[in-house]
């Protein structure tokens, strides 16, 4: 039968395949907004640091509040994909597990060590200007985080894993 | 890469737009697939059926609250013959001379 199939049906075949796979990888990649949101968050939670250095219940109360926002925008956004559509886990791969975990580090790694920094020399607002560079690397490097997952992913499944 | 095998019951369009969905995935609800391949409730639950019956798909109905929500998967046979089916494609291909990998 396959040598009725003429090569350009086979192409199209081919092609219609990978735009449906697109669509179910596609479910799985966190849109820009998400990364904005969490900036304004985080930058947020710096900023009562900073604000509050005498009052450790202010600051306790806005972890909470950060972690409780974090925690329900990722679970809706993550969530309300995940029962559309569940994305095969050997797609991401260890390699996207990695990349995932080094951005995270590299976000948390620069603020931590800028505010640090900061908090060395004396300057007042060390949090919120820490956290506004770590707030520009996620703006910036959350979406291009998510097309190279985006790619790994495509190229996983065309290698059938 | 599997071994090459045509599947006539696959390659219907409507069909392989449905078995390529849910190669990427583990379960799929009933509307994402409708959604994404562009086919009616019914015309769907045919499809559905028909690759049910060929041993190729696993069915789940459930509820969300009191809404009914079915998905589906590909059962091992059903992902077995569509990787055969893609490597078939390809070796049409091959034999042309072009390429044209399903990224």
């Amino acid at each position: 039968m396959s040598e009725q199939v003429r090569p350009d049906e086979a192409a199209q075949a081919l092609a219609q395949i990978r735009q449906q796979q697109q669509r179910v990888i596609d479910l799985a990649m966190l849109p820009t907004w998400y990364w904005w949101i969490v900036a304004a968050l985080v930058v947020g939670l710096s900023a009562t640091v900073d604000a509050a250095r005498q009052r450790p219940v202010v600051i306790a109360l806005a972890a909470v509040a950060f972690a409780l926002a974090i925690a329900g925008l990722t679970i809706r956004v993550v969530l309300g994909a995940w029962r559309r559509a569940q994305w095969r886990n050997q797609l991401l791969g260890s390699r996207g597990v990695l990349l995932i975990l080094g951005f995270v580090w590299l976000v948390v790694g620069t603020t931590l060590g800028i505010a640090f920094a900061l908090e060395a020399v004396g300057v007042r607002q060390s949090a919120t200007l820490a956290s506004l560079v770590g707030a520009a690397v996620m703006i910036a490097g959350g979406p291009v985080l998510t097309r190279i997952l985006r790619r790994l992913m495509l190229d996983n499944q065309a290698r059938g894993r | 890469m599997a071994a090459a095998r045509f599947d006539e019951l696959i390659h219907a369009p409507t069909r392989l737009a449905i078995v390529a969905l849910l190669a990427t995935s583990e379960w799929a609800e009933f509307k994402f697939i409708r959604d994404s391949v562009g086919l009616s409730d019914s015309a769907l639950s045919k499809q559905l059926t028909t690759l049910e019956r060929a041993g190729y798909l696993d069915i789940r109905k459930d509820f969300v609250g009191k809404r009914p929500r079915t998905s589906a998967r590909l059962s091992k046979a059903g992902r077995a013959a569509f990787e055969r089916h893609v490597a078939a494609l390809q070796e049409v291909l091959a034999g042309s001379g072009a390429s044209l990998l399903p990224q």
